[in-house]
């Protein structure tokens, strides 16, 4: 799991999403902070303010008595005042006298720093009665009667302003954090929205490689399209080196054969053991050279044009008659219109060329050639393509042997022996099948699966 | 029977060249695909092998013009690329057969055969004509299933006749599809190779046509 986890952040998607994670977070933070600071501020200001005032009145009403007692020349007319630890208090003291204090403060006494002169209103917090956390105003007044210096206080208890502001607080971080998930969740959307043409590059090679486009062709985004370019030409050239290779192993190969016949021809007049042993040699390396030549030869793989199988067959089926004349071999080819088979001419050729011939070779008079398209596979289309003869056929138990390389059922008709064999090959290098099957004909029928475009 | 082999590969077409004499062909030789067009578009050959891969013009492009220009004899096209698509392209062009490299001279030789027998209509290798028989495929002559010793010269000639039964031969015709080119020909030779063969025969199937040259042909109420 952790693996997995530390795997995911190493991921591009995970390194964006990580990143503008860490970068929200912390502009959402600092944003609430300065928030919840201000509002504390703004709260804790009104209380001053009001603090304030109230000190303010007080001086206003204050008036030494004839006595020489501090006293008010009018009452300060507030509730809150005369009920006991109500939470709002004044208190009034002079160094070495006993305070003047408000009745709710009860039993309680405010206990002012008298060592030091306040001229400037100053805050403070301070214990007051009955746990209460009392935020103070107090100032030193020389009251113009006498001189005489007193020490002015009014406090309240901050419990109320402390729960708004742990209210406010609590409110902040739950729209921080429905503001962060919904964040987040815009930040997974935007990431996925922003690397899908990244996929679909992936998707559309996964398509090159499975032969189904040639190309990383369509419209890319401006940062993208190098990287398409660059692959497309890397595709281009992987392409021109199989084709050389190709070309060079068919150079090599058409190269050889001729001399490989004269070879043969001049073994002829040598003695018996020697023709026999050259015959035998040579006919070895020709196998060799038509085994490896044709499998050079297939390209395997779609993606290109396509190729129009009804005129291709066409064209097979003419060639094939044509080299069975003397039976008066007929071909009987049925096919749709616009049946497209998706891969390389040569292969085509390669696969029904041998498949038609076999079938020439062993009718009595008739072939028929049926293609179709096959409608039951969803994800990569098929066509099927059904030649028939009525020749002698091939016994169930011995038709998977003539797919094998080199095997011939009857020697008396020329051939190699391979046809069967690369048919079998190029066709399974395309996904698609080859197996036999008795023909309505009464002999034998060839079924290639390959793929459609 | 007079051929024309069309291949570059000086070696091989002289191997050619003997195994058909020695089977009794008259033999032409084009080493690149121009010399190779102009013989098969001027002389009348029995048949051609055409190598696809030639100098100059290739085997497929040569055999398309003589089908264009109405040239029909029969094709053998020697391919070193054995792939489908390029005998498919051989034969759509108007090839008659093909043949592979490397091969053998026998497999040639049998496929040559079965080709001038085919464009003569023949379907058997053995040809007959009343009592006498040519065996194409070991060059034998009989009457009445004895043999018949020929010359290979006089070979070559009863073979012409014999796949041409029933239709008027010209001596000009013989000449030309019994000798090769570089031949010394003299038209008056075939007069007296006819008359061996009447001879060694001894069944009246060669008549003269008067003015126009020879025909075989069995006439059963002349027996």
């Amino acid at each position: 799991m952790r693996a997995r986890i530390s795997q995911f952040f190493r991921t591009l998607t995970g390194r964006l999403l990580l990143s503008a994670f860490f970068w929200s977070a912390a502009a959402l933070a600092v944003g609430g902070l300065s928030l919840s600071y201000a509002f504390r501020d703004y709260v804790l200001s009104d209380v001053d303010q009001k603090l304030e005032m109230l000190l303010d009145t007080m001086v206003g009403i204050s008036e030494i008595s004839p006595e020489g007692v501090l006293r008010f020349n009018r009452p300060l007319f507030d509730q809150r005042f005369a009920t006991p630890y109500s939470g709002w208090y004044w208190q009034i003291s002079e160094a070495g006298q006993q305070p003047f204090r408000s009745r709710s403060l009860w039993d309680f006494e405010l206990t002012p720093d008298m060592s030091k002169r306040i001229f400037s209103l100053k805050y403070s917090e301070v214990e007051g009665p009955d746990g209460q956390r009392l935020r103070v105003a107090e100032r030193d007044i020389i009251l113009p009667e006498a001189d005489r210096i007193f020490r002015y206080q009014v406090a309240t208890d901050t419990a109320e302003v402390r729960a708004a502001i742990a209210r406010f607080n609590w409110l902040l971080l739950g729209a921080l954090a429905l503001i962060m998930v919904t964040v987040s969740l815009a930040l997974v959307i935007q990431v996925a929205y922003g690397l899908r043409p990244l996929r679909s590059l992936g998707r559309k090679l996964a398509g090159v490689r499975a032969g189904k486009d040639s190309r990383l062709d369509g419209a890319w985004p401006e940062d993208l399209r190098p990287l398409a370019q660059e692959i497309n030409a890397l595709i281009d050239q992987n392409e021109k080196l199989v084709a050389r290779a190709r070309t060079h192993v068919g150079n090599l190969a058409h190269a050889l054969k001729t001399p490989l016949s004269v070879i043969m021809n001049e073994a002829e007049n040598l003695p018996e053991k020697s023709a026999t042993t050259i015959s035998r040699q040579t006919r070895e390396i020709r196998e060799h050279i038509d085994h490896h030549l044709k499998r050079a030869r297939i390209a395997g793989g779609g993606s290109g044009p396509g190729l129009a199988v009804k005129e291709r067959l066409e064209k097979l089926a003419r060639a094939i008659s044509r080299l069975n004349q003397d039976k008066g071999l007929s071909i009987e080819l049925e096919c749709p219109d616009g049946l497209m088979f998706d891969g390389e001419r040569e292969d085509f050729d390669e696969i029904l060329g041998n498949v038609v011939d076999n079938a020439g070779k062993w009718a009595v008079s008739h072939v028929t050639i049926s293609a179709r398209k096959l409608e039951d596979s969803p994800r990569r289309q098929f066509l099927e393509i059904r030649v028939e003869d009525d020749g002698p056929g091939v016994p169930e138990d011995q038709r998977e042997v003539l797919f094998e390389r080199g095997r011939r059922l009857d020697e008396r008709v020329p051939g190699t022996g391979l046809g069967l064999a690369i048919v079998r090959d190029i066709v399974e290098m395309y996904g698609g099948s080859a197996y036999m099957d008795a023909a309505s004909l009464g002999g034998l029928a060839v079924v290639v699966r390959l793929p459609a475009k | 029977m007079r051929v024309l082999i069309v291949e570059d590969d000086a070696t091989l077409s002289e191997q050619m060249r003997q195994s058909l004499a020695d089977a009794g062909y008259a033999v032409d030789l084009a080493d690149n695909g121009e010399d190779g067009h102009f013989l098969g578009d001027t002389e009348p050959y029995d048949a051609v092998i055409l190598d696809l891969g030639l100098p100059i013009m290739d085997g497929t492009s040569i055999l398309r013009k003589w089908r264009t220009d109405g040239r029909d004899m029969p094709v053998l096209i020697l391919t070193a690329r054995d792939g489908w698509t390029d005998k498919v392209e051989g034969l759509d062009a108007g090839a008659d057969d093909y043949l592979t490299k490397p091969f053998i001279m026998e497999e040639l030789l049998a496929r040559l055969r079965a080709l001038i027998r085919r464009s003569a209509g023949q379907s058997s290798p053995q040809i007959s004509c009343g009592p006498v028989m040519l065996d194409t495929r070991n060059g034998r002559v009989s009457v009445d299933g004895h043999p018949v010793k020929l010359t290979a010269q006089e070979f070559k000639l009863l073979s012409y006749l014999m796949h041409h039964e029933g239709k008027v031969v010209s001596r000009t015709e013989l000449t030309e599809h019994i000798y090769d080119q570089d031949f010394d020909r003299d038209s008056n030779t075939i007069e007296v190779f006819v008359n061996r063969i009447r001879k060694k025969l001894d069944v009246p199937i060669i008549s003269t046509v008067r003015g126009l040259g020879y025909r075989l042909e069995w006439q059963e109420e002349e027996a």
